[in-house]
């Protein structure tokens, strides 16, 4: 079975359906792309996956479970992470104690009362040395750089280990070898993490996605490989505006 | 393991000397003058607890005061029982003849300082639960907390057979603690409370460099994000509530103890601001600045009003005004921006034979805003 299952899912913004009747699987370790003009509903989908919005109706199943009247942090708990479109870090806080905030796989409260210090720093030095920013671990995260900051929450997402990992435009205002890197990195966690990414950037898309979605107007449009939805003439029709 | 900690380590050392040691030693270990000194320990305890919520998790909690009142009047009532033969004067007075169920534990020292950490923490809990599963916060819980604590107020001073009314508590026996009976006036009372608070900042340097105090401040920042992390926000923020309340309910049966009655103007609107004032003098990031600022200001009010009997109100609302706008970190702010500075500039006398700064091992001592 699917690990995650969406059907009929749609929502409404005052009269405007931003997700009108979608469907869509995805299957556990593959890197599934969204595509699709300014408003087509991608982010909309993301949130209502991660519980930041609430459906009007339809149904999310992840492995199995069915996810709309869940609260985010159950969520979270079932293993859904997401990186948001403004990288969302905790300004005042340490780039490691960001990666501590992040280290939830116990999340209850009385077990982070008798919790004392910083959780487990072997692995947050290997998941910055992944990212390029061990020397940075003693730094307030609001004097990071932009880019460093995109890299601090994808350190964070890693750290947070989910199964299925929610991105939303992971290389805005990265540098051309950042974005290389970070489609290094999303290479290596295929298999082992299921992956949904909104992105703009074609030569993104083609180095990672193993499936495209395209979407418009709040429903799917179109759907297959690289090459399939680069000829597809619906797609072309969508974006072009003819 | 972090220089926070160890610097966090460090006050706690010097300040448990400065109380333990130099102010006794000031004071010539003259009981009277140190039971001035033990109101203002007690006071700092419910400082620190108000930093616990406001300063750690950004929960600014104004009704502060009613919790600490619980707690004072909690001490006072097993007191007024240990005075009084059967029935308490004042209830004769207000015609009760028999003595209410809510006294009747009162009898029990056990019960009664159980009952002094374990109501008020029930009664934060119990606003914490409404108010945060609805998921309310910044200015809101002020507003709510604050009225709740006006209509708590009215009810206590309304059930005047139950209160004591307007006049509160008064005419209150000696604690007897195991075979000692307390003299507040002693040498041995103002080491109880300086202990108190000691333990008190212990929980509090514990409580907020545990991983719970480090959720607590991650959703300060971004509470929306610290969901998403798996985290029950809303039950961090009510056990933050519950914490700071119980502790303000140890320095409310302290205080009892120290001035010997228990008013219904310890639950005041100008009490809970007051409070609010010394943790912003002192600083609310640390719970050993906010207890320093109350010892300040409670002892410069100790001194100054007095003089200006009228006038000190003003002095203290306008202290209040000038720390908002110039050291928004109160002390503890301004402590930390000039170790910022001390350190930048002996690393910058060290590298001037070099030409290149040091950009990587920039301080991390954080300025003030």
């Amino acid at each position: 079975m699917a690990q995650l299952q969406i059907q009929n899912l749609h929502v409404e913004f005052g009269g405007l359906r931003a997700v009108d009747n979608l469907d869509l699987t995805v299957e556990e370790g593959e890197i599934l792309c969204l595509l699709g003009p300014n408003g087509a509903g991608k982010s909309t989908t993301l949130d209502l996956i991660c519980g930041k919005t609430q459906p009007t109706g339809g149904s999310i199943r992840f492995q199995g479970t069915e996810l709309s009247g869940l609260l985010e942090y159950e969520r979270a708990r079932c293993g859904i992470g997401r990186k948001f479109q403004v990288p969302s870090v905790y300004k005042e806080l340490t780039v490691a104690e960001n990666l501590s905030v992040a280290q939830s796989r116990h999340p209850g409260m009385w077990r982070a009362l008798f919790t004392f210090g910083r959780g487990d720093t072997a692995t947050q030095r290997r998941v910055l040395e992944r990212v390029g920013l061990a020397e940075k671990a003693g730094v307030k995260a609001g004097n990071l750089s932009h880019g460093e900051t995109q890299w601090l929450e994808i350190a964070m997402l890693l750290t947070q280990d989910s199964q299925l990992i929610l991105m939303d435009e992971p290389t805005a205002g990265m540098t051309i070898q950042e974005t290389e890197k970070t489609a290094d990195l999303f290479r290596q966690l295929r298999g082992s993490h299921t992956l949904i990414i909104v992105e703009h950037d074609m030569s993104f898309v083609r180095r990672v996605a193993d499936r495209i979605v395209v979407m418009n107007r709040g429903a799917k449009l179109a759907e297959g490989s690289v090459e399939e939805i680069e000829n597809n003439a619906a797609v072309k029709t969508a974006y072009l505006g003819h | 393991m972090t220089r926070k900690l160890s610097y966090d380590l460090l006050a706690y050392a010097a300040f448990a000397a400065v109380i333990f040691w130099l102010v006794p030693t000031l004071y010539a270990y003259d009981g009277f003058e140190l039971n001035t000194f033990a109101r203002y320990l007690s006071l700092a305890i419910v400082a620190m607890a108000l930093a616990l919520s406001w300063g750690t998790a950004g929960l600014l909690n104004l009704g502060q005061a009613a919790t600490f009142g619980i707690g004072s009047y909690a001490m006072a009532m097993h007191l007024k029982l240990r005075a009084s033969d059967g029935l308490p004067d004042f209830m004769g007075w207000n015609n009760v003849d028999t003595l209410p169920w809510l006294w009747v534990p009162f009898e029990s020292l056990t019960f009664t300082l159980l009952a002094g950490l374990l109501l008020p923490a029930a009664v934060g809990g119990i606003i914490a639960i409404f108010m945060f599963r609805a998921r309310i916060a910044g200015v809101f819980v002020a507003v709510i907390t604050l009225a709740f604590l006006v209509a708590f107020q009215l009810l206590v001073i309304e059930q005047q057979g139950l209160t004591g009314g307007q006049n509160g508590l008064t005419g209150l026996a000696p604690l007897n603690l195991f075979g000692w009976s307390v003299d507040t006036y002693s040498v041995g009372f103002y080491y109880l409370v300086a202990a108190c608070l000691m333990a008190a900042l212990t929980i509090g340097i514990y409580v907020s460099h545990s991983k719970f105090g480090l959720i607590l401040r991650a959703i300060r920042e971004d509470a929306e994000r610290t969901r998403f992390f798996g985290y029950n926000v809303s039950s961090f923020e009510t056990m933050v509530f519950c914490i700071s309340a119980a502790l303000a309910g140890w320095a409310g049966m302290l205080y009892t103890l120290v001035l010997e009655f228990a008013s219904p103007t310890y639950m005041s609107v100008s009490f809970s601001l007051a409070i609010v004032i010394w943790v912003a003098v002192g600083g609310r990031e640390s719970v050993i600045a906010a207890a320093i600022g109350a010892i300040i200001v409670n002892a410069l009010e100790g001194r100054l009003s007095d003089v200006f009997v009228e006038g000190w109100n003003l002095m203290l609302g306008v202290t209040f005004v000038l720390v908002v706008i110039f050291m928004p970190r109160g002390l503890f702010g301004l402590v930390t921006y000039l170790a910022g500075a001390g350190s930048r500039l002996r690393q910058s006398r060290q590298d001037s034979p070099k030409t290149s700064a040091p950009i990587g091992s920039a301080p991390h001592a954080q300025g003030g805003r």
